[in-house]
């Protein structure tokens, strides 16, 4: 524990990117803490003060439309991206991790029909997809992340899948299955372990993505209009763009920089978890 | 009867031209990396089974663990059925026959300490009652094979240890199910010359001195005269020649074996290389045949070795070589 | 005695931020024209970074290499341009590596290979030139004349192999160096190889440098050998003597771990202990810590290589003034 621990101080010390997503990270994770704090307005009050440019006195970014504070609504915003990130990446990465894998190590018509699933996924164009969806099933923030989710699994599914098929053909592999350990057994404790970390690096930097589709579906009024969420305020701020850039413009910076985070974030693990990356440390 | 049997080992793969009409093709080509071996081995006997790449060496012992499926035949240990014992339980087959892997450096799991690899075979085939026993039987173990501090190199990566250290931890993971036919492929082509002879010991004790059956494979012939009881040579899936170490290398009979032995460097600067060329490279095993696989690069070859295979002769008790054209 | 190249006192080091490895300490050894030396050593006694810093291929800014290498009495291999170095390369020295069959391009004919290589320093050569230069070489190692409008796809490990030393042929360079060139090949292509590299060097008198970890192709293929141990050359002597009467600590360890091919069986013996760690000084032999024969002097002062009047020795103290 404490080898993984140092091993993990030395990487965060020796990579710039994975610094600036980890901080990033945390940043984020204390805005959505502290919100109730920092957001000096309730996000969902309307006063009658519309349209208020920035640096106004009690409203230093504004005010939209509404009567909202646009500074408390980039704040609660926060928490709506992040989940929307994390709980989609977490469907994709487990369906890609468990379908690819299967594929790859079991190999035969199984690792055939995988395959041709996957590639018809790649195939489909996402974004319509997801459109369809959302509009057939109703636009709750569940169903966007769960859209999401279900349909950016192909690509981590082809990553594992390609670790799977190298990884048994490794040594290792087959001493385990010299000793009888079971295929069961084998996926779990050396298959999936092994090969799992570039899934893990493209699954974070997928994030970005998945809140970028989520401003997207928001921006074309398919988000759940009951929570307060970036692209929804970029949506919002349309009609207004001339006479009220900031509604549009702050939220658009906030959806950049949290993208920028978790790119980073995703870059620096996908190095720091390569084999072959040697934390820093001299050989 | 003799401890082990192999009988018709035999592994075909289907030979795909990667073009459409395969799927439609009745005469399907096959590589036939393993065509037809019959050996059998004492107790406590080394079998060396040497040849060049491509003669199927190495399937041959991947498919007597079983790692692959043979196409045809079988292996008794004593006089039970390997294909059958694999079917009914799969545990006790693992129990009985066990692998030294060529690459030291890939035999474990990069992510675990030695304890948690060693560990996992005695739970899983249930030996040892508690961890601590188990902890014991390791330690115990490492300290016999010379790995000493045991504690300090339970607690290491493999990477954290050299190739003839983690070869010997190897050969002690396969000890702990107490198999009595190992298989070693190329277990010291990968290590530093100084330190082969552990692990070449080690071999020598497990058949001496626990009675296991051990298939020694290699391209190095010197050291496989020096381990081996027995050897075999191989040429393009199939057993040319077989008898006792010394009889195969100092007094080789079939023309392969010869060209193949006149090759070997040695380490006697005196002695003068008397090579015998043989022309061209050893192809692939593609639908060889009909006659001897090696007629085409043989000096000796007539029109007769090019129909059909040659029977096998016992040149002398004990020594037996696949060509029809030994002078004896 | 003419000699091709010399080196005298060279050091290797490869340096980054928190380490300096010593990879090469203080070797010196000679070897004239038409010689062969075989370089042996386990992994990590520094054969092979060597032989790739005589050839200039080390990257500059994590090596510090020291030393004098006098390549035909007046180049100083270790301190010359990379320009100069790339007009030696080839003309005058030439190298073949280990996997020498990888580095041919997978799309182009052996001829095109052949021919830009010949045209590096012979810009306005004509095709048939090339041609008949390169046939001539081919059939040195025992190459059909087809071989040259071949794709390297179409040709076996050995042939490829094969086709590399007679590239390396093709300026009759000066100095050759193979880096375990045959290791990778079969029992009966190497066989065949070295007895072609041995009857070659009798007709084109080149000099040779077969750096392997692998005695018995030194012994039959080299006139003289040099042992490598941790960084040093522990012993230098003509191969018909090292090989019977090694007077080395190490090389007699060595020796022992290779199985005699005919004649009574020797036991095999391990040497026991570790390679000494490479990033700190070693004021003491190098070998000591696992020398069965290290005495209290070996473990405290380091002996230098002590060498006879035909270049041939011994760094041990155990072995001074040559005797057994």
């Amino acid at each position: 524990m404490k080898a993984v621990l140092s091993k993990c101080l030395r990487a965060f010390k020796a990579d710039g990117q994975l610094r600036f997503g980890v901080i990033g990270v945390i940043v984020l994770l204390l805005v959505i803490i502290l919100a109730p704090i920092l957001a000096p307005h309730d996000p969902y009050s309307y006063e009658f003060v519309r349209l208020l440019p920035p640096g106004s006195e009690d409203h230093f970014l504004g005010t939209n439309h509404m009567g909202q504070d646009v500074y408390s609504m980039l704040i609660f915003g926060v928490g709506t991206s992040l989940k929307v990130a994390l709980i989609s990446a977490l469907i994709s990465g487990a369906l890609g991790v468990l379908i690819g894998g299967l594929g790859g190590f079991l190999g035969g018509w199984v690792d055939q029909v995988v395959s041709e699933i996957i590639n018809i996924f790649l195939m489909i164009p996402t974004f319509f997809l997801i459109l369809l969806i959302i509009s057939l099933f109703g636009n709750s923030i569940a169903n966007v992340m769960i859209v999401i989710g279900i349909t950016t699994w192909p690509g981590n599914a082809k990553l594992m899948r390609a670790q799977a098929l190298s990884l048994r053909e490794r040594t290792f592999v087959r001493s385990a299955v010299a000793l009888g350990e079971t295929k069961t057994q084998i996926l779990f404790k050396y298959i999936l372990p092994n090969g799992i970390f570039p899934v893990v690096a493209n699954t974070t930097r997928s994030m970005a993505g998945a809140i970028l589709t989520e401003a997207s579906l928001s921006f074309l009024g398919l988000g759940d209009p009951n929570i307060i969420s970036w692209g929804q305020m970029i949506y919002q701020g349309k009609s207004y763009i001339t006479s009220a850039w900031w509604i549009s413009a702050f939220s658009g910076i906030a959806v950049i920089l949290t993208v920028i985070v978790f790119y980073m974030l995703g870059d620096g693990l996908n190095h720091v978890l390569n084999p072959k990356y040697n934390y820093g440390r001299s050989k | 009867m003799a401890y082990i049997e192999i009988k018709d080992a035999t592994k075909w793969y289907p030979h795909k031209s990667g073009k459409l009409r395969d799927i439609f093709r009745k005469d399907k080509s096959f590589v036939k990396a393993v065509d037809g071996v019959n050996l059998s081995m004492d107790r406590g006997e080394i079998l060396g089974v040497i040849g060049e790449s491509g003669c199927g060496k190495s399937t041959l012992g991947r498919m007597l663990t079983r790692l692959e499926d043979p196409t045809k035949g079988d292996v008794l240990v004593d006089g039970v059925s390997t294909a059958e014992l694999i079917k009914k339980d799969p545990l006790k087959f693992r129990r009985t026959v066990q692998i030294v892997f060529q690459n030291p450096f890939d035999t474990f799991t990069p992510r675990d300490t030695i304890q948690k690899i060693l560990l996992r075979p005695l739970k899983h085939h249930k030996i040892g009652s508690s961890k601590e026993e188990r902890l014991e039987i390791i330690k115990k173990a490492l300290e016999a094979g010379g790995l000493v501090p045991a504690e300090d190199i339970m607690q290491r990566y493999p990477h954290e240890l050299s190739g003839g250290q983690l070869q010997r931890i190897s050969i002690i993971r396969a000890m702990f199910l107490n198999p009595s036919f190992i298989i070693a492929d190329e277990p010291v082509s990968m290590l530093d010359v100084s330190v082969r002879a552990d692990i070449i010991n080690m071999l020598i004790d497990l058949a001496r001195n626990h009675d296991a059956s051990v298939v020694f494979i290699s391209h190095d012939i010197a050291l496989t005269r020096y381990i081996s009881d027995h050897v075999a040579v191989m040429y393009l899936g199939k057993v040319v020649e077989y008898g006792t170490a010394d009889e195969v290398i100092n007094n080789p009979k079939h023309p392969y074996t010869k060209a193949l032995i006149s090759n070997c460097a040695s380490i006697d600067p005196f002695e003068e290389l008397a090579t015998i060329a043989i022309e061209g490279e050893p192809p692939t095993p593609i639908n060889p045949g009909p006659g001897c696989y090696f007629a085409p690069r043989c000096s000796m070859a007539c029109e007769e070795c090019l129909k059909k295979y040659p029977e096998r002769y016992e040149v002398s008790p004990g020594h037996y070589a696949c060509c029809d054209r030994i002078e004896s | 005695m003419n000699t091709v190249l010399s080196v005298q006192n060279m050091n290797v080091t490869y340096v980054n931020k928190s380490k300096r490895v010593m990879a090469v300490r203080n070797a010196s050894f000679s070897i004239s024209k038409g010689d062969s030396l075989g370089l042996v050593g386990e992994s990590g006694s520094g054969k092979s970074t060597l032989a790739i810093a005589l050839l200039g291929l080390l990257p500059k800014e994590t090596t510090e290499i020291t030393g004098k290498a006098i390549f035909l009495e007046d180049t100083d291999l270790l301190s010359i341009s990379e320009k100069e170095m790339n007009e030696l390369r080839w003309k005058k020295l030439a190298v073949v590596f280990q996997k020498a069959m990888n580095s041919l391009s997978p799309v182009h004919r052996i001829s095109t290979v052949f021919e830009d290589i010949y045209r590096v320093h012979e810009p306005h050569a004509t095709k048939e030139e090339i041609h008949a230069a390169t046939v001539r070489l081919l059939k040195l190692v025992n190459l059909p004349e087809r071989v040259y409008h071949l794709y390297p796809h179409e040709m076996s490990g050995g042939m490829l192999q094969r086709v590399a030393i007679a590239m390396s042929l093709l300026h009759s360079p000066q100095l050759l160096i193979f880096d375990e060139a045959t290791t990778a090949l079969d029992v009966v292509t190497q066989g065949q190889i070295l007895k072609e590299i041995v009857q070659m060097e009798k007709e084109l008198e080149t000099t040779r440098i077969m750096i392997t970890h692998d005695m018995s192709v030194v012994s039959s293929s080299c006139n003289k050998v040099a042992v490598m141990y941790a960084g040093e050359i522990v012993e230098f002597g003509y191969v018909k003597n090292v090989m019977v009467h090694p007077q080395h600590p190490y090389t007699k360890a060595l020796l022992k771990s290779f199985p005699a091919l005919k004649g009574e069986k020797r036991k095999m013996e391990s040497i026991p202990g570790f390679l000494p760690d490479l990033s700190k000084e070693i004021p003491a032999c190098v070998f000591a810590p696992r020398c069965a024969y290290a005495t209290e002097r070996c473990r405290a002062e380091k002996p230098l290589f002590h060498s006879r009047e035909d270049g041939s020795g011994t760094a041990c103290f155990l072995t001074e003034g040559g005797a057994d």
